[in-house]
């Protein structure tokens, strides 16, 4: 029935209900789901008011997906209902490079939207690991980060205006420019429960005039977060400081030959882009620093071919762990830079406890922790192990005065750890704006908001 | 209306959620006030029975120095705020006008953007968390002390630019940049049909000044001599090293312009440029308006000439600050009087609507400001909006009729 007024409204080819097609859509990279009842392929925004408005009528719920790359589960429907895949609205409709700007469907893959506006001098500034296949309407979802994100900001610092349809199928259009609310940046990082974007606009920045790329390398961990802190304190502003510890170095390195030590208990990974008058400067001061906190080495990659197997190696890490474990599972969590020691102190001592091999890969300069706990899934024993370290680190987190999410988002794995950052007032506070963009709870529901509050507490309108 | 002169000022964010509470009982409407610097923007509320100030909410919360963040009070002058943090080598790109009164809530709420923001982002792109008081008296947390969350929506965002028709933002969490090493000013007088091709070659530089104007009038509030097309400012931060090949670039741009003479101030030039960010929302007494409206840049210069000429149809004097980086026109009317402004403010106000439909009044103390079209066209998801404040305030008890649209 849902199945045939979809396809009525949109023809047959946009439509999936084949029991192996659907059970591709009951995954992210975090969470196995169950299969939506129905994946719907809109070309149109106009195909997505029709799709709104029919789950609206069916009482279905609907989530939204790019290319499903999330690690909480924030794409993976939590009970049947509808998915709209984003893969048929993937063409970038403008480049307005005299006024660094392009206007995307959802459907555009991050990397392919750098690599187009390359030419006129320009690029997007989020670039998550997963850039080369993850969307912008996904990035926009989960309000995204990534290593660059240190000196470009994350993902709602890039949005200019939105083309959304909320909750009842009608389209609206927001901009940062408009007088009134600031619709825009409540929309990004909502996780498709407060509207669906169908286009955007995004800001576009000039392609650096000089990059340099260094590696240091530290005997100890504790001595590589304090000299990040030591290079944002001293007032530079490196475009990405990223460390990776051995295990994940030598991973990395058996995969990629990427350059990086493979004896040194932490390599910093520093980028600064700008202009080529102050890179010697900067490269100097920053010795300086990591020399004083006792580099080791340093390395300076001296070819734009040295750069890109630098950064191959980094964006790849996670990937790289399939040597050590089958299985990873990536905890993402934020704290105050300087808390950097005690935040890694806590994982190692998660991971002792529960007898999990570790492996930390991070954005150092914005206190943003991802340590990867590799097991193998087939065994339940390993899989407990694995939750119970990972709440134990996000737990610490939060005593350090952290965050439960920098940038993957909350989705349906953390939504109960809301509570630990916020108080039933705080987050019924957020609850209103979803009371007003859709108060069905027909997005996406059963993400974000814990159980308790997760139901309207008013009336839809 | 009753008594205006009803004053409260709080003195603990506590403190203020229980006032606000009782009025929002017993259905009195609250005036939000912070440093009375940008109450020239929006409608004048359309009932008002208590005047709320935050200026006793002042000071530092937390200041973490090694992890650049800061927490601060709303009522705490971006002055003060700003003289602290530039002793540790950081700054807030806040550039309001007024900062000695201008507050950090006050700032915030008006969605103020100044003139750096190409370079270094809005306020709202510093700000890492807030705690605000909902009309039922809730004080509300949203985000935290970290540079990067994405727990929740981004309700601080959302709050920012909401000229406290949601609730009372009582404080704000910050992580705060490097101060640039070292800042220089240009100035120059630009001779005949010189304009254009100054706001073209200043926008086209490499090197991207932190702030670039031409400004034509605003004698004596803003440095420096109009020549026949007004006068440019351009603002330089950076190192030593980059500060030297910008200057070249810059002269040689401008020179190129056919400008013959510039002058450089590398003391004072902080100063000077904030008497620029100052005269955006300077009044002439009661005879005068400022409009401000955000074209692309590429686009500004020619939009800019097309309010003054239009203004100068009318008789009337025209001041302007067009922002050659981020696009953005100041154009100030002023007449004789307040009387003779008053007689055709409001057919100018339409006219200029004509041609920029967007454009905002950001200053005026003539009587007549409240019949003009304040907020210019209303934005596209206006319904949404007028929902978002029924859902947040429904008895409108916060600054009832100040906002776009009427809400």
């Amino acid at each position: 029935m849902l199945a045939q007024r979809l396809a009525g409204a949109l023809g047959s080819d946009a439509v999936k209900t084949s029991p192996e097609d659907l059970s591709v859509y009951a995954f992210d990279a975090y969470a196995d789901g169950a299969p939506p009842a129905a994946v719907v392929l809109p070309k149109t925004t106009a195909d997505v008011c029709a799709i709104v408005k029919i789950a609206r009528e069916c009482n279905e719920p609907i989530v939204a997906r790019g290319a499903g790359t999330g690690l909480c589960g924030g794409a993976v429907p939590a009970a049947g209902g509808i998915v709209v895949s984003f893969a048929r609205m993937n063409r970038i409709l403008e480049l307005d490079a005299p006024n660094r700007r392009a206007h995307v469907q959802p459907g555009v893959i991050n990397f392919d939207l750098s690599r187009h506006v390359a030419s006129s001098g320009l690029f997007y500034g989020p670039d998550p690991s997963s850039q080369r296949i993850s969307t912008i309407g996904g990035n926009i979802a989960t309000n995204a980060g990534g290593p660059h994100c240190l000196s470009y900001g994350t993902t709602v610092n890039h949005v200019l205006a939105l083309e959304v349809v909320d909750g009842e199928g009608d389209v609206f259009v927001t901009s940062i420019d408009d007088a009134g609310y600031d619709l825009t940046a409540a929309l990004v990082g909502s996780e498709g429960t407060l509207g669906i974007v169908t286009g955007a606009w995004v800001r576009l920045l000039d392609l650096p005039e000089a990059t340099r790329v260094w590696v240091a390398a530290f005997d100890d961990m504790e001595s590589a977060t304090e000299a990040v802190s030591a290079i944002v304190a001293a007032g530079m502003v490196p475009t990405a400081l990223e460390i990776m510890d051995a295990v994940i170095t030598q991973a990395v390195e058996a995969a990629f030959h990427a350059g990086y030590p493979t004896d040194a208990a932490a390599s910093l990974l520093i980028e600064s882009a700008g202009f080529e008058d102050d890179m010697d400067g900067c490269e100097a001061a920053m010795r300086t620093i990591v020399t004083a906190y006792g580099a080791s080495s340093w390395r300076s990659a001296r070819t734009q071919a040295e750069r890109d197997a630098l950064w191959a190696g980094r964006k790849g890490a996670a990937g790289a762990t399939g040597r050590i474990a089958p299985n990873y599972y990536t905890q993402d969590v934020c704290v105050p830079r300087s808390r950097l020691p005690q935040a890694l102190r806590a994982v190692a001592a998660a991971a002792a406890e529960n007898r999990i091999v570790v492996g930390n890969v991070f954005h150092a300069g914005d206190g943003n922790l991802h340590p990867l706990l590799m097991y193998d899934k087939r065994d339940p024993k390993a899989v407990a192990a694995v939750v119970e370290t990972g709440n134990a680190i996000l737990q610490s987190a939060v005593d350090l005065g952290g965050t439960i999410s920098g940038e993957h988002g909350i989705g349906s794995e953390k939504r109960e750890a809301m509570t630990r950052i916020y108080s039933a007032g705080d987050l019924a506070t957020m609850a209103r704006v979803r009371d007003v963009f859709d108060p069905s709870r027909s997005l996406n529901p059963d993400k974000i908001f814990p159980r308790a509050i997760q139901s309207p507490d008013v009336p839809p309108a | 209306m009753k008594d205006p002169a009803h004053r409260v000022e709080p003195k603990t964010p506590e403190e203020l959620a229980a006032v606000v509470a009782r009025c929002d009982a017993t259905e009195r409407k609250i005036l939000i006030l912070g440093g009375n610097t940008l109450t020239g923007m929006g409608l004048p509320p359309e009932r008002l029975d208590v005047t709320l100030l935050t200026t006793a909410l002042r000071g530092v919360v937390a200041n973490e120095r090694a992890d650049l963040t800061l927490a601060v009070l709303a009522g705490t002058p971006l002055a003060d705020l700003a003289s602290l943090l530039a002793g540790q080598g950081r700054f807030i790109p806040f550039d309001a006008p007024r900062p000695q009164y201008a507050t950090v809530g006050g700032t915030l709420a008006a969605g103020w953007l100044g003139p750096r923001r190409h370079l270094h982002g809005r306020p709202r792109d510093c700000l890492l968390g807030t705690t605000i008081a909902l009309a039922d008296g809730t004080l509300a947390r949203a985000g935290g002390m970290v540079v990067k969350n994405v727990a929740g929506y981004d309700m601080s965002r959302l709050y920012t630019g909401s000229f406290g028709t949601l609730g009372v933002i009582v404080q704000a969490n910050f992580k705060t940049l490097a101060a640039p090493p070292q800042t220089r000013l240009f100035l120059a007088r630009l001779p005949e049909r010189t304009r254009s091709r100054v706001c073209a070659q200043l926008a086209a530089l490499a090197i991207q000044p932190a702030a670039a104007f031409w400004v034509e009038g605003f004698r004596n509030a803003i440095d420096g001599e109009d020549g026949v097309e007004g006068r440019i400012l351009a603002l330089l931060e950076g190192s030593d090293a980059l500060l030297e090949r910008a200057t070249r670039d810059l002269r040689s741009a401008i020179g190129r312009a056919g400008v013959p003479e510039t002058q450089v101030l590398d003391v004072g030039a902080r100063e000077a440029f904030e008497r620029v960010v100052d005269a955006y929302v300077a009044t002439v007494g009661q005879r005068s308006v400022t409009y401000r409206f955000y074209p692309f840049a590429p686009e500004a210069e020619r939009r800019a000439r097309a309010v003054r000429a239009l203004a100068q149809r009318f008789e009337l004097k025209a001041d302007t600050i067009l922002d050659v980086m981020n696009g953005d026109v100041v154009l100030r009317v002023s007449d004789a009087n307040a009387a003779a402004l008053g007689a055709k403010i409001e057919i100018f106000d339409d006219a200029l609507h004509e041609i920029e439909p967007r454009a905002q009044v950001v200053a005026s103390q003539n009587a007549k400001r409240a019949s003009l079209r304040v907020w210019g066209e209303p934005p596209e998801a206006i319904e949404q909006m007028r929902a978002l404040k029924r859902r947040f305030d429904p008895n409108r008890t916060f600054n009832p009729g100040r906002f776009v649209g009427g809400i």
